[in-house]
């Protein structure tokens, strides 16, 4: 049963967590831009306000998909509380990101199809480096659990892992949506993709594509706070940090095309995990 | 559903459409944004879609070729919404009324609630329409503010 | 049923009912024809598997004799297909089995020794769940068949029917595979082995044209190379066992295991030939090709038969190259023709080219396995055999209904197809979905290669920027499906009974293996396994598959490299994708024309739009393919030159080692 309770609190959490960092991100950038900034607790009155508009489509199957999006990743956060398997959590996070894609492939709108196919891209950008990542703590740990991870007693990945670290950075950036990777979705009205993949969405369909980007947020930098499970406070203080570089990153950056990002994560982002894989494989001699 | 009218008030997005302005009322919407005026205090956030917008920011006079795409964004934003026309030329045709290919005020095509005058229209002045429109949603809503 | 009724059934009804289907010419008998015998193959493949494992030996000596006979007669009917098609490589690669296998058998006085082999069949728990496939796949896909060709025929408006032909040819092909997967005596194997050859010739070049001839004959010639292989695999096998046919069955090559260097390189042939009929790098030509056979035909030779025997006879050597670097080599091939043909699968226009390099990407996945060769491997390889099998032959048959219902295979032309076909839309998400998210098998299998691959690090980055690569083009497709324009009041399409209850059948058998699976592991593949390497975990616990850490026996901790929740995480899919599907509705009122910057015309189902000087244009969108980036022109060149230095690299250190 516990476990059960475990689940039921991450869920109901989890979303508060990501509203409030989406809310820091808002008034850090502001501050950052010289600028006031709206209060902390403004996506929350986003989410709110977008839940009670009116609902308007353009075809059924873009509704289904994002139940898809928003289930999967809030397994995803369960998977991460509940210790389990790291390899799978990364396939289902698949999962969620294809359901997206396929939410703005369903409707015949030439931005939402941009959006998806530029979704698609950061897919293939990062899909590999989170698998490496999996890959990279089962050479250290011997084991795909996170409960291997966080046990106590066991010894810190960063120390052995850091350039895998530095590559799953990369993967914040393209999973946050944060230039110069904000491909896919712009975060700012005017841009010649509109709203990309979201484009088609509005309203209360918009406030679930919130609420998942919220658990969203709060599943990476989990991701990323595995690098120090223990103590998990160090994790989650590299985890904070890394979410301010990520801002400070999108302010100063500007957006790139599709094709650089590819071939810059796959050229950086890769070759760092195949270094650090490599590595571990010789020293610990196989398997 | 009183954390959703609350929310309404707190976090009006808006689009911004410009029909045949002369530009001038454009730059003064967009200068509310920089950091001098910063809209996003208030929550306002300016969007490119209309179906993420609540409140439709309108410039310049209607003319023949616009009106349809104007009625065309209005029917892409869901309920509730808000029209606010800023700029003389907005609220009336201003100095291009009577012209021969201009059909007057954005209320000719659509329901306008909030009218800004001015050419150009002061920012500060739009940041007064939004809230007078938002005292207007309230009302309608019946959330006391 | 005695054991020689069931070994008659399995090999020689399809043989007996393919004749029959020959003779009579009447849609509706021959029809009837073709669904008694899958039903007594299905039926008989449940008999063989309650029955277990068993040896089998003819009683009667003309039944090796008859054998060879065939073989010689096929082989000369090689020759006279190069002749006459004028095709030299295919001549070529008859006369270089015709004869070295003609101066082994008479010359050295192999024959003799040959026919003395007992037991001439052996069929353990990897037969039988490869029987299994067979005979229940493959079946579906004859029943298939039935309409798909009446329409293919009505379609083309050809007057002479040529149905009882490819029925023939089809029905065949089963009792072949079933023969080749039991077989134990090489010659015998080798034998069905080129029925499967024949019988995939004749198929791709059903139609006739001019293509499908050619594509036919890439086939057979490609494969006779992996027969001459086979052949020579033989004779060293013979002559090093001092004239004697003791090494000639596959038994005593698995039961000398790795230890003997001397294996090393006739196990390399053979494997070689495995990956030939496999279509892996730099073979793959010959699959693609086949793609111009009417679908039933693709189905056919992805899922259950002919491919699979490709891995089938990887996965049987496993045990004889185990901890060898030959099993490294294989698992870096394979691996390499995972990463190559997703990477190609982007780039692919036609559906049924996409389903082509899919297949190929997952048989380098199953290849890999069996070469990484750990129990957790070999276990992901036979379920992702089974999976695969379902899945792909889901596939095939749909993009054969698609086929006919718009009359191309072009994936721009499925566009838009959830408003107009949605059942069929329907059975191809799941379909697509199943090929490679979780919850389902194939993800399972991947997953759990991806689990093992770490013996391989090399392995394990293709695999990684493949399973990438997969997802990209499987949602790609599958979004052009779903592209539409909302119109209420759509009507369910039906279908011809002969294409939906294989449709069903298969959709249901995705559900009920993958939410079974563990049981399904527990009790069945799990002995399987035991038959390629010895395991000593149980990867099932309940619902569940897990991967318990492989120390556990000699006094580990316990703990578990990973777990995959089998159940749960299908009710996940339910609630996530199955439930809003049902649930979610919306009225006309809420409809609303996509955004196009306030220029759409009309309403919500008409798709124009004003562009310059007031003019309408018909909004239009196509999907993405990178053709520049991972089309064939753009990658092949490298992809070649590093799947055969590969392969030189595979002979080298075989022969390196053997001397």
């Amino acid at each position: 049963m516990n476990q059960w309770w475990i689940a039921i609190i991450a869920i109901i959490v989890a979303p508060i967590i990501g509203g409030f960092l989406a809310g820091i991100d808002r008034k850090i950038t502001a501050r950052l831009q010289g600028r006031y900034g709206p209060p902390i607790v403004q996506p929350f009155y986003d989410f709110f306000k977008l839940l009670g508009k009116s609902r308007i489509a353009t075809s059924r199957m873009q509704f289904v998909w994002i139940y898809g999006y928003l289930v999967f990743m809030i397994t995803c956060v369960v998977f991460l509380v509940l210790k389990l398997d790291l390899l799978l959590l990364i396939f289902l996070l698949g999962f969620a990101g294809i359901s997206f894609v396929l939410g703005g492939f369903s409707s015949k709108s030439p931005y939402s199809h941009f959006g998806a196919n530029r979704e698609l891209m950061q897919i293939l950008s990062y899909e590999p480096v989170l698998l490496l990542m999996a890959l990279g703590v089962y050479a250290q740990n011997g084991s795909f659990m996170i409960s291997e991870i966080v046990k106590p007693g066991a010894a810190p990945l960063l120390p052995s892992l850091w350039p895998i670290f530095i590559a799953v950075l990369l993967v914040l950036t393209i999973k946050l949506r944060k230039s110069p990777f904000d491909l896919s979705t712009s975060h700012h009205g005017h841009q010649e993709l509109v709203k990309g993949i979201m484009t088609e969405f509005s309203g209360p369909y918009y406030a679930l594509i919130t609420l998942t980007e919220w658990y969203e947020i709060v599943l990476v930098l989990g991701l990323v706070a595995l690098f120090w499970a223990n103590p998990l406070w160090v994790g989650i203080i590299i985890a904070l940090a890394a979410f301010v570089l990520e801002l400070i990153i999108d302010n100063i950056a500007a957006r790139m095309t599709v094709g650089w990002m590819v071939k810059f994560t796959w050229a950086v982002g890769l070759v760092l995990c195949v270094l650090n894989i490599a590595y571990l494989y010789l020293i610990k001699g196989g398997a | 559903m009183g954390i959703i009218n609350t929310s309404r008030i707190k976090s009006p997005w808006i689009m911004h459409f410009d029909n045949s302005s002369c530009n001038g009322c454009d730059i003064e919407v967009l200068a509310c944004l920089t950091p001098l005026y910063d809209v996003e205090r208030f929550g306002i956030v300016n969007m490119g879609n209309p179906k993420h917008a609540d409140v439709l920011v309108v410039t310049g006079p209607v003319n023949r070729r616009t009106a349809r795409v104007l009625k065309n964004l209005y029917a892409q934003i869901p309920d509730p919404k808000m029209v606010i026309a800023v700029g003389t030329c907005a609220c009336s045709g201003g100095v291009f009324h009577n012209c021969y290919n201009i059909l007057g005020g954005v209320d000719k095509v659509i329901p306008v609630d909030v009218y800004v005058p001015g050419c150009a229209v002061k920012p500060e002045a739009i940041i007064d329409g939004v809230v007078l429109a938002l005292q207007k949603l309230s009302k309608a809503l019946g959330v006391a503010k | 049923m005695d054991l020689n009724w069931m070994m008659a059934v399995a090999i020689l009804l399809p043989l007996v009912a393919g004749i029959l289907v020959f003779i009579i010419r009447q849609y509706h008998i021959r029809g009837l024809i073709v669904i008694l015998t899958a039903i007594a193959l299905i039926i008989n493949s449940i008999l063989l598997m309650l029955h277990g494992p068993d040896t089998y030996t003819p009683t009667s000596h003309y039944w090796g004799l008859a054998i060879t006979i065939l073989d010689y007669a096929m082989l000369l009917f090689y020759i006279y297909a190069g002749l006459s098609l004028k095709n030299w490589l295919v001549l070529i690669f008859a006369l270089t089995q015709i004869i070295p296998l003609a101066y082994w058998e008479f010359g050295m006085g192999a024959s003799k020794a040959l026919e003395e082999i007992k037991p001439a069949f052996v069929f353990d728990h990897l037969s039988i769940v490869m029987v299994l496939v067979i005979s229940i796949v493959g079946s579906l896909i004859t029943i298939f068949a039935l309409r798909y060709m009446y329409d293919h025929e009505h379609h083309k408006e050809i007057e002479k029917s040529r149905q009882s032909r490819f029925l023939f040819w089809l029905v065949m092909f089963l009792g072949a595979m079933n023969g080749l997967v039991m077989a134990n005596n090489l010659l015998w194997l080798y034998f069905f082995w080129e029925v499967t050859t024949l019988c995939c010739f004749e198929l791709i070049a059903h139609d006739l044209t001019k293509e499908a001839i050619n594509n036919g004959a890439r086939a057979l010639w490609m494969n006779s190379i992996g027969g001459t292989t086979m052949i020579l695999a033989m004779i060293y096998l013979f002559a090093k066992g001092g004239g004697t046919a003791e090494m000639l069955t596959l038994e005593s090559i698995i039961k000398a295991g790795g230890n003997q260097a001397m294996l090393l390189l006739p196990v390399a042939l053979m494997c070689f030939t495995g990956f030939i009929k496999a279509a892996q790098f730099p073979f793959q030509t010959w699959l693609l090709g086949a793609m111009v056979a009417p679908t039933p035909v693709s189905a056919l030779l992805h899922s259950s038969t002919m491919v699979k025997a490709g891995v089938y006879l990887v996965l049987r050597l496993a045990p004889a190259f185990a901890g060898s670097y030959l099993g490294i080599m294989v698992a870096i091939c394979g691996a390499f023709t995972f990463f190559a043909a997703s990477v190609l699968a982007i780039a692919q226009t036609t559906g049924k080219r996409v389903l082509a390099y899919s297949t190929i990407a997952n048989l380098g996945l199953i290849i890999a396995c069996a070469g990484i060769n750990s129990p957790l491997a070999i276990a992901a390889a036979i379920l992702l055999i089974i999976f695969h099998a379902v899945s792909k032959c889901l596939m095939f048959l749909c993009a054969g209904t698609i086929e006919h219902l718009v009359w191309s295979r072009e994936i721009e032309d499925m566009e838009g197809l959830a408003e107009k076909f949605p059942v069929t839309t329907f059975i191809t998400a799941i379909g697509i979905l199943s090929m490679f998210l979780p919850p389902f098998g194939m993800l399972l299998g991947k997953w759990l290669a991806l689990e093992s691959v770490f013996a391989v690090p090399l392995a394990a980055i293709l695999f990684v920027i493949a399973s990438a690569a997969t997802m990209v083009f499987w949602a790609k497709w599958l979004g052009r499906l779903l592209q539409v324009l909302p119109r209420l009041g759509r009507k369910f399409e039906s279908l011809s009974l002969s294409y939906s209850v294989p449709l069903w059948l298969l959709v249901l058998g995705i559900f009920v293996v993958g939410i079974g699976v563990a049981p399904v592991y527990q009790r069945f593949v799990s002995f399987a396994v035991n038959n390629v390497v010895a395991a000593t975990e149980a990867f099932a616990a309940g619902w569940n598959i897990v991967v318990p850490s492989a120390s556990v026996a000699a006094g580990g901790t316990g703990a578990l490299i990973g777990s995959f929740p089998v159940w749960p995480l299908y009710i996940v899919f339910g609630v996530a994708i199955v439930l809003p599907l049902i649930f979610v509705t919306v009225k006309p009122g809420e409809l609303r024309p996509v955004y196009l910057c306030g220029e759409q015309v009309g309403g919500v189902d008409t798709d124009e739009w004003i562009t310059t000087a007031d003019q309408k244009a018909k909004l239009q969108l196509g999907g993405f393919y990178w053709q520049g980036a991972t089309g064939e022109g753009a990658v092949n060149p490298w992809f070649y030159t590093v799947s055969i230095a590969l392969l030189v690299i595979l002979f080298a250190v075989v022969v390196g080692v053997s001397l």
